[in-house]
Parts: C-alpha cells; structure tokens; sequence
C-alpha cells in the first residue's frame, strides 16, 4: 500500500543511519529491488566475509514483509542452498512474526543476527542444523570454509586455513555448485521447514 | 508496478521514465492520503467495503471520486453491483490467456470482480491441465456461485505407469521441474493399450453457504445459479462420476436416478467451450434444503439440475476400450447411489459426470482419448447479515465419522471454527467417488465486505477447498517418484501422506488438514504427495491386479500452472494449517476507536507507512492504545488480528486464540 512513500523514507534512513555492519542500496533505479551486505559477525564463522543479499519488496508491502534471500552462499542452518532464509520475521502471521512496523533495517539485522546465532531446531537445511548441533567444530570449520571460498574478496584478510583453501578454490566451487544443484534437486524432500 | 526482475530492460532513459513514473506514484499517493483524508467516515467506510480505494498511487484522486460518487449513486446493491467494474462480460472466454497472470493475487482479484460484474466464465488449460470456472451473481439476492472445474488429462500418467519399467519418470516432470509442458504424450500411446482406463472420478465440490441457522428469508430469497453441466454433444466417455455428498435433497429432488452420473460429454478436441456456453442456469432450491444440516444443502442446487441435463448415456469415444470402461464405471456408480448402507443424509450420489475436457494433449488421437478426471469445485456464496451467525462462531468444532469400509464407503464430517466439511468416497468395481463438501459462513464475507476483508474471505475458502484437494493430492502435485507409487500399492510414504481418507475419519478434526500440512511439511515448492486413497479399498472389484496401475499419480505439473492451484499451492505452503480466521471483520475494526489527528497531539509517526501524522489525518487506535493510519491500520487488520506493533491481540475476547 505505503509502499513507494514508506520505501523512499527506508531508503533514506538506511543511506542515513545504515545499522552497524548492513548496508542496503537501490539497484538500477527500482524502488522494489534492493541489494543488501551484511558483514559477518565477530566472533561467527563468517567474520571477515561480506554477504550480499537481494532485497525484493512485495507489491503488497508493508503488509508483507520483503523477500530477501542471501546472493552469496553461506553455510547455515536456516539458510538454504539458493540463498533462501528460513526467518519468522520474513512470514507473514500467523506462522511467522512479520508486522508493518518492520522495515528493511531491522530484518536485515535481525537476519545478521540469525547468523551469528543459528536456529538449529528450526532447520531449512537438516544435515547442516544436526552438524550444528552435534559436531559444532566441523559445521565452524566448513561454515568458515564457505566464507572463505565465497564471501572473502581477497584474500589476504584471511590467515586461517588458507594453504588448502586457496590452491583449489576453483575447484571447490565447481564441487560445490554439483553440490548445490544435486541438492537443489532433492530440495522438496531437505526442507523441512517451510 | 515495477516487475521484481532486475533484469535491465531498456536502453539508457530506462531509469529516467522510471523516476517519472516513481514520482507520479508519489504524487498520487499524497493526493490519495488526501482524499481519504476528506472522506467522512461513512464514506469511507463505503469505499473501503468494496474495495474502491485501491492503492494509493494507483489511481488518480479523480477516479477516486467517481468511483466515490458511483457507489453512492447506486447504493442498494453496494457490494455486489459495482458499476465501475469493468467487465460484464457473460460468458466470455478468454480461452488460455487468463491463467498466466500473475497468479494469487489476480485470481483474487478476479474473484471480486466477478461477485461484482455478475456471471462470467473463464478457461483455460496447460499442459495436461485445463479449467473452466463460471461464476454467477444473482443481484437481487447478492448469492455468488462460483464454480470451478478442473479436469486433468490422465493419459500421461497412464502412460506412464503402463510403461513403468522402461520409462520411469522421465516424462513426469519430477516436482521440481516446472515449466515443463506436459503435453506430449504421443510416443507413449501405444503403451496405453495395455492400462487400463481409470475409472476414478474425483470431484470436490466446495459449497460456501449460510449456516442452517439461517434465516428462512433469505434463502428463499436466493437463487442460485446452477451451473449446468453442459448437456451435449457427442458424449465421450462419461467420466468421473461425480457423487455429491450431499445426500440429495430431500425427496422431491432426490430421486437417486438423478444422481446418477451423467455422462457429460465433452468432446476432447473441441475445449470446453462450447460446453461452457451450453450451461444452463436453473433457480436452485437450496430452500427446500435449510435447515437441514450436513451434506443436505449442498447439493440442492446442483445435483438436480445437471442430473436432468445431462443424458445419462454414456457415449462412445473413440477407442473401444473406453467404452468398455465406461460400462465398469456406470454400473458402480449406480451402486453407489442406491447403497443401502450409507446414512440417508449421506447418500453419495453420483452426480456428474464429467467426461474430460478435450485437452490438446490428449491428442494421442481419438483412439487414445482417456477421459480425465475432472475436479469441480463449486462455491456458493449466499449473502447473510452480518452478525447472524455468530453463535456460529463461537461453536466448537465437532466432529463425526463414520466410516463403513465393507462397502468401501464413507462419510466424514466435520465441524470447525464454522466451516463444515463433509467427505465421502466410496468405491466400486473401480470407479472411485469422492465428494468433498466444504460449507464455509459466509458472514465472514458478507462482514468484510469486499475490502480487503473479502480477498482474505476468499482465501480461507480457498485454503479449504484445497484442503479437500490434500486428500486428493495426487491431483495437484506430481509425486517425483511416481514410478515406484505407480506399481506399488504405494510406497509406505505414499500411504503415510495419502490421506488416507479412512484414517482421517477417524481423527478428530484435524484431519483434514492432515494432507495439507503433510504436504507443506514435505517439500517446497513441489509438495509431492502422493496421495492414493486407494489403499483403503481392498475391496474394489479391479482392484486387485489393476489397481496399481490404474492409478497412477496424476501428473498436473506445477501447479502454478493453474491459477487456482497455484493459489492452493500457496496457500498450503504458507498458511497455517488452521483454519482459524485471522483477520477481523469490518464490524470489529470499525468498533475500534476513531479519532482525527489534532496539532495538540505530539508528534508521532505511523508505524506502518512510516509517515508522519499530519493534521486532519484519521487515526485508529487500538485497545493497546497504538494508533495508525485508520487506512493503514484497516488493511492490515483486514488480514491479521494483532497489532503492528506489540502484537497483542486486537480483539480481545477474540474466540480465536491470540496470536502472539
């Protein structure tokens, strides 16, 4: 409804007063496409890593909440293989916990937020959220991976396992496209969470 | 406005015409806060209900006001009649063209549209797909029938499972796979010898009516429109035979003849359309029916009149084998009707048949020709007072089932949040019946008026129609392992998720959603559920070596390809299983407090457009004393019962459990 109007004051007060590590700008002149990065958290396996997310703001907003998804890939419980989050704030009432009086800003912080702190019993992606659970040492460590491989830009920032990572970088992001689109395949039966 | 793609579509003034159009949208959303800033409160009330302010930006303050002066002009017939709609079409037929719009919301859209404009028919098809839905308003009595059919060319599954081993699921698009278009079968035909034609016939029939605490006047009042089976032409095979819950009306109508199935026939290759215009519409007598409870209304309407229209031979189609089975079909169907066993109130009768829509894809030649099964919803709106029914509401769900597998027959109703639903399959020699009756209040609708309120009206019967499409999930869903459903009796999964109509008699209410959850729980966006309700019936005369095979999953690929089953498809991925309403009424949100925003008020903002209030704006607070925009705060209200911004319940002594 609001939504031009609401949307331009949004995109004023996130290029004004951006939260802390989120950035979120217009592409290409379209008020209802939005391009997203978040920062990866301190602390998190994805620090150092600069995740880009797509925005897209639903004809119906604010009475709906946006869609965002993640561009860059990212190893995370609630996070599927193309991006897609698994978030309540992103649904709608009265499964999810969507109100006007959200905006932008405060989903993608929330979503920055959901990275540092997985929900593992609410799981888009079941092996990661049990690895998450169970062996928290391997989900870190390829969480850490995929941020290397995928959200690091250059590579010098990161020091950590890097001997392995670098020389096959190429070729770990062939297997892990393979990967993703086998996966992508057997999506409907992986995504438990809706 | 702008399509979600980013895809960049012109050259470099691309971004300047889109300022232009951005700042126009501007200008007409200020000069909409405006206009509903003038509005006295009965007007705009007025536009609110039937929905004449739109968006903001979206139309001009001038067409803002026509549409104001229009309504005004023509206030006795407010909510169905408007006269600014465009289109009156009767029965137009936009042949393909429809179902590719945009989806949900345009079928929504289209939905209101039609109680406004009258009677319209719409068709369509794709792939193996092809629907027809007619709706009709009666303007006297402000009734709206909508129904909707939906016929889904087999033969591909068929196919398919005839050739089993060799080729697997190739053909059938496996969930994911959207677009493909299903319409190829013609390798495959020769395989179709050997299957054996499926006798089931699914129909679902969706009555949305006024309680039975009704009052007499207005039902008597109402005609509905029948929708006819269209009579004619060459009659193909006779397809599903339809059993209408509804134990028939009471004797004057129900004689069980009449129930039987007749054969419509539509000829494949000719579409649907003239069978569309064949359709008659005959007054209903849901009259007579009132006040009787359960399955009794629903059908009043439709069974008798399609049951006389329609001849009740079965035609011959093209291929000798369909013959042979439309003899299966016919004689269990007769047995069905007349079954002894089945309470009086719900005689399952066979009522239409629906022979296939010649879909394109069938083309395997008339020799091929397989009839579909065809799904028909039929949605009967009858406009009540608001406020009638609401001791209705307020009654706790109730549940019965009865359940009499000898006869491979069984009833199940039940009774929730004031929808009532009934369900019934039975099977004989093969020919499977399901009847699925959904009668939803229509107060919600009648309440909401056609604002917002209404779409969301629509979308909780819509949520329950699909619900009754979960037990026949088969339809809407491919089953990316359809293969192995194929031949088996069904994979253990395939019996788990397939409502299994039996089981969920049993279970309380809550069954019903069963299928719909199971589905939504199982994949994204490609629920495959495979449901084969078959398995209840060991008793079916084929059942035996055919079984398997007759019923191979259907294959309607995705399901956004069909408008309504995307819509379904939607609503079962995102909704809730409950059917517990959400949104309030128009009566509860205008009992709400109103105020004008003063200058003596400190500065505040609404929360929802994020704008600040400025003098002579309309407020609405709510019982957590947040205000808003009164048009802000509608909308949203429209869907949702909490406040935007704690979340506290809006009504609170809601029979509705709050939200958090």
């Amino acid at each position: 409804m609001q939504r031009a109007s609401r949307l331009k004051r949004e995109l004023q007060m996130l290029s004004t007063e951006p939260p802390p590590g989120i950035t979120c700008w217009q592409t290409e002149e379209r008020i209802d496409d939005l391009r997203a990065q978040i920062v990866g958290g301190v602390g998190t396996p994805y620090e150092g890593g600069i995740f880009s997310l797509e925005v897209k703001i639903p004809e119906r907003y604010p009475f709906e909440p946006p869609n965002i998804r993640f561009l860059t890939p990212i190893y995370h419980p609630n996070i599927d293989n193309s991006g897609r989050i698994c978030h309540d704030a992103l649904k709608l009432p009265p499964k999810g916990a969507w109100k006007p009086s959200l905006n932008i800003s405060t989903v993608l912080t929330s979503i920055q937020l959901l990275m540092a702190e997985p929900n593992p019993d609410d799981p888009l992606m079941a092996d990661i959220s049990s690895e998450f659970k169970y062996n928290k040492y391997l989900f870190t460590e390829k969480a850490k991976k995929w941020t290397q491989e995928h959200a690091i830009q250059t590579n010098k920032g990161v020091v950590e396992d890097n001997k392995e990572n670098a020389p096959d970088q190429k070729l770990s992001s062939r297997k892990r496209d393979a990967l993703c689109s086998q996966q992508e395949a057997e999506e409907p039966l992986k995504r438990p969470c809706v | 406005m702008e399509g979600s793609d980013s895809v960049e579509q012109g050259g470099g003034d691309q971004p300047e015409s889109q300022r232009r159009r951005q700042l126009d949208r501007l200008d007409r959303e200020e000069a909409f806060y405006q206009f509903v800033n003038n509005l006295s409160d009965e007007d705009y009330r007025l536009m609110r209900d039937n929905n004449l302010l739109g968006n903001p930006g979206e139309v001009t303050e001038d067409e803002l006001f026509n549409r104001l002066q229009q309504i005004k002009d023509g206030p006795e017939q407010p909510q169905n009649n408007n006269p600014s709609t465009e289109n009156t079409e009767d029965p137009v037929e936009t042949p393909e063209s429809s179902e590719d719009s945009q989806g949900g919301d345009s079928l929504l859209d289209w939905l209101n549209t039609v109680r406004r404009t009258g009677n319209t028919t719409r068709t369509g098809h794709r792939g193996n797909q092809s629907w027809r839905a007619v709706s009709q308003t009666n303007p006297n009595s402000g009734d709206f029938r909508f129904s909707l059919e939906i016929s889904v060319n087999r033969n591909l599954a068929e196919q398919q499972a005839a050739a089993e081993g060799e080729q697997g699921p190739s053909e059938q698009p496996p969930a994911g796979q959207e677009e493909e278009e299903v319409a190829d079968p013609e390798p495959q035909v020769p395989m179709e010898t050997e299957v054996v034609e499926e006798p089931v016939v699914e129909e679902l029939a969706v009555i949305v009516e006024p309680e039975p605490e009704e009052t007499p006047e207005e039902e008597v009042a109402s005609q509905e429109v029948v929708e006819e089976p269209p009579s004619p032409p060459p009659p193909p095979p006779p397809a599903p035979v339809v059993a209408e819950a509804s134990p028939e009306q009471p004797p004057p109508c129900s004689s069980p003849r009449r129930g039987q199935r007749r054969p419509r026939s539509r000829s494949p290759e000719p579409r649907r359309t003239r069978a569309r215009l064949a359709r008659s519409r005959s007054p209903l007598r849901l009259d007579q029916l009132d006040g009787i409870p359960g399955p009794r209304h629903t059908y009043g309407s439709q069974s008798p009149s399609s049951s006389t229209d329609t001849p009740p031979v079965p035609q011959v189609e093209g291929s000798s084998r369909t013959r042979q089975h439309i003899l299966s079909r016919q004689s269990p169907a007769d047995d069905n009707v007349h079954p002894p066993s089945v309470e009086a109130e719900s005689i399952p009768e066979a009522q239409n048949v629906r022979p296939q829509e010649g879909e394109p894809n069938g083309n395997e030649g008339g020799s091929a020709e397989r009839r579909p099964p065809t799904i028909m919803l039929d949605l009967q709106v009858r406009r009540v007072r608001p406020g009638e029914y609401r001791q209705r509401d307020s009654i706790a769900s109730r549940t019965r089932s009865r359940s009499q597998n000898s006869n491979n027959t069984f009833l199940y109703e039940s009774e929730r949040g004031g929808f009532r639903r009934t369900f019934s399959r039975s099977e004989r020699a093969g020919v499977r019946t399901y009847v699925s009756t959904i009668r939803i209040p229509i107060r919600r609708i009648s309440d909401a008026g056609l604002g917002e309120a209404t779409s969301m009206a629509l979308q909780s019967m819509i949520r329950q129609i699909m619900t009754g499409f979960g037990e026949l999930g088969y339809l809407m869903d491919s089953d990316s392992d359809s293969s192995d459903s194929n031949r088996g009796t069904g994979t253990p999964a395939d019996t788990e998720s397939l409502t299994n109509p039996d089981a969920s008699n049993a279970d309380a209410s809550a069954a019903d959603e069963q299928p719909s959850v199971a589905a939504a729980a199982a994949g994204a966006r490609e629920r495959t559920v495979e449901t084969d309700v078959d398995e209840g019936l060991t008793t079916g005369p084929q059942a035996s070596g055919g079984r398997a095979r007759l019923r191979p999953p259907i294959n309607l690929e995705e399901p956004s390809s069909l408008p309504f089953l995307r819509l379904a498809h939607f609503f079962l991925l995102n909704d809730d299983d409950d059917d517990q309403p959400q949104g309030l009424t128009k009566e509860q949100i205008d009992n709400l407090s109103m105020r004008n925003f003063g200058e003596s008020d400190a500065l505040k903002t609404c929360s929802v457009c994020i704008t600040e209030y400025a003098e002579g704006n309309k407020l609405r607070k709510l019982p957590c004393s947040h205000e808003y925009h009164v048009h802000c705060i509608d909308r949203w209200l429209s869907e949702n019962s909490t406040c935007p911004i704690c979340r506290r319940a809006v009504l609170v002594s809601a029979n509705r459990e709050s939200v958090i």
